[in-house]
């Protein structure tokens, strides 16, 4: 009854030829709320390697908090597109999933488009590639060794039964693979810590750790002896003290240094 | 003419194949040797798409290695506590376990810090120099406490009267 007379009188407002939005003057309107200027200097790590001779320096860029997006990557997209666009850095997802843009952030490796840009326009705000990685351009590091170490830890299902239709596991099992799996490999986590900062080349590191325990973990591998026997040496697990860096730094809130205790743990046991 | 040319061309080039799968094969179990490392320089080895290699697995570097270090250590709480509790001079197995193992944890400590700062891969010379010297040093000490604790008053006595003093 009440949506049949509400119906009846919008109609009869229509019919009268009142004053409608579209032709309504502009004065009339409500203006939009100006939004103060916030001006905020981002100081970020510029490195050529078209000119080698030159230095990495730190180049500094202010922009407008008001006129940019809540994270750090919306602020690096913006200088990027209005300010200077030989900026590089490597971006796709823009929500925390593809691990792409782990960068260095005001001393905390983390993603920058799961970082907020902090809004106090009088500090600045540092932004670094990944530390002690080679730099192939401003922000963009070389994660070769990276990614040829997660290689080497055979991240692949390896099992000698053949089921008939799946690898069955049980909901217990399941579970111990939760925290785990989610890892990205942004590598804040390896490039956090001080162990594989000065043995990066035989060290292989908490995200490479946390993989392997990942098949470590996971009741369908049978191979787990064997994945265990490769870490068997002084470099490859046992460079790990505990710093616990990866763990405070992980942007997707993992805890890498939890895992690599268990594979020692099941390593002595064993 | 045509065909020995072929087989000329083939015949090297399948051996080459081979020596390289083999190689490859050897490379994944192969020691360190394989990944020289080169101060300043790339440290990586191979193609981008082959995986880093492992050393030679062995349980007294690893998991032997972390447990003895992980139990000698919450082992000298106790032994410390004992110490503390007793009298050296009654008890002289207890002071002397509590001297050895004192040092050889720290003889873990120290080798852990070698091996993290100046392992010789990147050191050649002042790595093996400073593991030695760490190795000498120990045995020393293991000397000089077995000595003092045979011929004079013993760890536990020795703090006890450097306290009261």
């Amino acid at each position: 009854m009440q949506s049949l007379f509400a119906a009846s009188r919008s109609s009869r407002q229509l019919a009268l030829g009142q004053r409608a939005f579209s032709s309504s003057l502009r004065r009339w309107q409500a203006v939009p709320a100006e939004k103060p200027v916030l001006m905020k200097e981002f100081k970020i790590y510029r490195w050529n390697p078209d000119e080698p001779e030159k230095k990495p320096q730190l180049q500094s860029y202010k922009i407008d908090l008001n006129q940019t997006g809540p994270m750090v990557l919306d602020a690096l997209i913006k200088i990027k597109n209005e300010i200077d666009p030989t900026l590089t850095f490597r971006r796709s997802c823009r929500e925390g999933i593809c691990g792409s843009c782990a960068m260095n952030i005001d001393g905390q490796n983390t993603l920058a488009c799961l970082c907020r840009i902090d809004r106090n326009g009088s500090k600045n705000t540092k932004i670094y590639p990944l530390p002690h990685m080679y730099v192939v351009k401003d922000l963009v590091p070389d994660m070769t060794l990276f990614y040829k170490q997660y290689k080497s830890i055979q991240p692949w299902l390896q099992s000698d039964n053949s089921p008939e239709k799946e690898h069955l596991q049980s909901p217990e099992d399941r579970r111990k693979l939760d925290g785990m799996y989610e890892c990205i490999l942004c590598a804040c986590c390896s490039t956090s810590c001080p162990s594989y900062w000065w043995n990066q080349d035989e060290y292989l590191g908490p995200a490479t750790l946390m993989a392997a325990y990942r098949w470590i973990a996971d009741s369908r591998d049978t191979h787990k002896a064997e994945r265990m026997e490769r870490l068997e040496n002084e470099m490859s697990l046992y460079r790990c003290h505990t710093i616990f860096n990866c763990s405070r730094t992980c942007p997707k809130g993992l805890n890498p240094a939890a895992a690599i205790a268990k594979i020692k743990l099941e390593m002595a046991a064993e | 003419m045509s065909s020995s040319l072929v087989l000329r061309s083939t015949l090297p080039r399948a051996l080459a194949r081979r020596a390289a799968a083999a190689s490859v094969l050897q490379a994944r179990y192969a020691s360190t040797d394989a990944a020289k490392y080169i101060p300043g320089g790339p440290v990586l080895q191979g193609t981008v798409n082959d995986p880093t290699t492992f050393p030679p697995p062995s349980r007294i570097h690893g998991s032997y290695h972390w447990a003895f270090e992980r139990l000698l250590a919450a082992g000298l709480v106790p032994l410390t506590a004992a110490a503390f509790v007793t009298t050296g001079s009654n008890y002289p197995i207890l002071d002397g376990v509590l001297g050895v193992s004192l040092v050889m944890h720290s003889h873990i400590g120290f080798d852990s810090c070698l091996v993290d700062y100046l392992h010789p891969r990147k050191f050649p010379t002042l790595g093996p120099v400073l593991k030695w010297t760490l190795r000498g040093a120990t045995v020393a000490t293991l000397v000089g406490v077995y000595q003092f604790n045979t011929n004079d008053i013993g760890l536990t006595e020795l703090i006890a009267k450097t306290w009261t003093a």
